[in-house]
């Protein structure tokens, strides 16, 4: 069980994540969603004790009961791979290219598990059928270069199933690759994590990946976790007016309204932009670009809120919403 | 594949043949009359004629260059003017000397570049890396002959670890390899600055891409990432890197040979040269162009070894 309690990251007077509390139980999926600069990988490199060296952690974070405040880079690098594993957004940099797939994936299981060559060779190959690699014994000799993006993915995701984690973090799993391509890696990380009860942290600003892969999601913005709840819940009436925005930025056939001429409407967008990390208001992270911003928004730091059953969000106009 | 390499392999004869024409050209364009600096200035004209006539300088010059071409491919260099022997025979006498001191240079230099350069990059902005690039500065700077003299001066004569100079041959292996340790070390310490500087900044760059953070989070610890991921795919400027100093050692080898007084080629050609001896001084530069191009050649081979990319292209 993974355990963040008000963890935040500051460089200097910058805050790249404030105060964020989350709890990931084996075979939960869990969805982090939000635009780039919003905190969801510095929290992925958190779980994974990867944070940049010039970053100042405070809160905490508890492995089974283990809290990781002391935790040298020896002791995470016993626990990643075993414990938790993570995949990135560029299948095609991510692999080292001048080593084969095969060796690749079989380093972890020889160095870290102890197996033989002829083990490391076996478990490497049923890994690959695991994640859906046609002929894995070709596969395993193949050179990054010489297999699609898709391809690729897939051997990062057995690379990090190598040695059996209990999380799976997937930083932006689809983002470089073909929609339909992107779907079956989606449908492929919920059938492992079910399969497994290995719980899967699937961070995308994808909305509609995160809502076919994850249970529950989390929202981010400027480094604030702003809404929390179940996934279908929170997609169907979103709470903060910042995931409010974000889903109606998303493009659809049908849901836009044609004008007079035929012509349909542009797409709704937030205005403004991501303020940098030391730009941020104080108060309400969202302050600033917010459609129904109170006075007191940027100034003070709104309380956690519940719009509805296991849901949760940091809004001061929800708050006087609950309490009138 | 077969392609690139006769491709690689004409182009590696043709250089060669290029190389033995331009030697060729400039050491019989080259003012000054073997034939005088050996008889000296009283001899007389008959003297120089006959000299001149049977070394064949009065022969026209194409047909002069083909019959050398045509002799140094079947190992006959002609004879040497001042020690009155095969040429090939001067410099399969020397040649162990240079080899020995060159390869020995050269894995000086990597050894030392590789360990410096990615401690350099593994402590990036930090003490360590600071200390590389000041050494590594200072090694660029210093000229090798002042840097012999120096390494003499300490530890031949001050605190008498290791000989001066000379070279007592390889039948007595440790003392052969003791009376290397200066001479390596002039001859490397510079070549190793520049390539400590190359290997840090490739490694940094590879530092930066998403594979080395994969590995990272694969659990493996600094030391195996560097060696493992990082210093493959830092090599191809390193190799291209390497290439150009083995020439530079190898043509370094002449001042390092005449401060240790090793008896070496880089000696034979300095004292061909005072002496004038044609055949000497051509085969000698026909023969360090040769190590240079064909190091080039290996080199261009290396890369197809390292990048399995190179080889889908080639």
């Amino acid at each position: 069980m993974f355990d963040l309690t008000n963890l935040s990251v500051h460089f200097g007077p910058a805050t790249a994540l404030r105060e964020a509390s989350l709890t990931i139980r084996p075979g939960d999926r869990l969805g982090i969603v939000g635009e780039s600069g919003s905190g969801k990988s510095m929290l992925a490199l958190c779980l994974m004790g990867m944070a940049p060296e010039a970053a100042t952690l405070s809160g905490t974070l508890t492995i089974d009961g283990r809290d990781m405040a002391e935790a040298t880079e020896r002791d995470w690098q016993a626990l990643r791979a075993r414990r938790v594993a993570m995949i990135f957004q560029e299948p095609m940099a991510a692999l080292n290219p001048l080593s084969r797939v095969g060796d690749t994936v079989m380093d972890p299981l020889r160095l870290h598990l102890g197996l033989s060559k002829q083990a490391a060779r076996a478990r490497a190959l049923d890994l690959f059928a695991e994640v859906g690699i046609p002929d894995p014994a070709a596969r395993l000799r193949q050179f990054p270069h010489e297999l699609s993006g898709g391809q690729r993915q897939r051997v990062l995701i057995a690379l990090a199933l190598a040695c059996d984690p209990d999380l799976l973090i997937a930083d932006e799993p689809t983002t470089a690759l073909d929609a339909n391509v992107a779907l079956r890696i989606t449908d492929l990380l919920v059938r492992l994590s079910a399969e497994r009860n290995m719980a899967l942290l699937f961070i995308s600003h994808d909305l509609a990946a995160v809502a076919r892969a994850t249970s529950d999601i989390a929202v981010m913005y400027g480094g604030d976790i702003v809404e929390r709840g179940p996934t279908r819940a929170v997609l169907d009436s979103p709470a903060h007016p910042y995931t409010r925005g974000l889903l109606g930025a998303r493009p659809s056939a049908t849901s836009l309204p044609r004008d007079a001429n035929g012509k349909r409407a542009r797409l709704p967008t937030i205005p403004g932009t991501v303020p940098g990390m030391a730009e941020l208001p104080k108060g309400c992270r969202f302050a600033g670009r917010c459609p129904v911003e109170l006075p007191h928004c940027a100034s003070e730091r709104p309380a956690l809120t519940k719009p509805g059953p296991d849901r949760s969000a940091i809004c001061h106009v929800l708050s006087q919403e609950v309490s009138a | 594949m077969a392609y690139f390499l006769f491709r690689r392999t004409l182009g590696f004869v043709l250089t060669l043949l290029a190389v033995s024409v331009v030697v060729f050209a400039v050491m019989n364009i080259l003012p000054g009359d073997p034939a005088l600096t050996i008889l000296g200035l009283d001899a007389t004209e008959d003297a120089l004629a006959a000299l001149r006539e049977q070394f064949g300088l009065n022969d026209p010059l194409l047909s002069r260059y083909f019959s050398w071409v045509g002799n140094a491919l079947t190992g006959d260099f002609g004879t040497s003017h001042s020690f009155r022997v095969p040429v090939s025979e001067l410099i399969a006498e020397r040649l162990p000397m240079t080899i020995s001191l060159a390869v020995a240079g050269m894995i000086f230099t990597v050894i030392l570049a590789l360990i410096m350069g990615i401690g350099a990059a593994a402590n990036h902005r930090k003490a360590g890396d600071w200390g590389v690039m000041f050494l590594s500065q200072l090694g660029i700077a210093v000229p090798a002959f002042w840097l012999s003299m120096l390494l003499v001066l300490l530890f031949a004569v001050k605190l008498r670890w290791l000989p001066p100079g000379g070279f007592p041959g390889w039948s007595d292996p440790v003392a052969a390899m003791r009376a290397l340790i200066l001479p390596t070390v002039a001859l490397g310490l510079v070549q190793s600055s520049v390539l400590a500087r190359v290997t840090r900044s490739s490694a940094l760059e590879v530092m930066r891409q998403d594979f080395v953070r994969t590995a990272r989070a694969t659990g493996f610890s600094r030391q195996r990432v560097l060696w493992r991921h990082v210093l493959p795919n830092a090599l191809v400027p390193i190799v291209t890197i390497v290439g150009m100093q083995f020439a530079a050692l190898v043509t370094g080898t002449i001042v390092i040979e005449n401060v240790f007084y090793l008896p070496g080629l880089g000696r034979l050609i300095f004292q061909s040269i005072a002496n004038r001896d044609l055949p000497t001084v051509q085969a000698l530069v026909m023969l360090f162009a040769a190590i240079v191009v064909t190091a080039n050649f290996i080199v261009d081979l290396l890369y197809v070894v390292i990048d399995p990319r190179l080889k889908a292209r080639a």
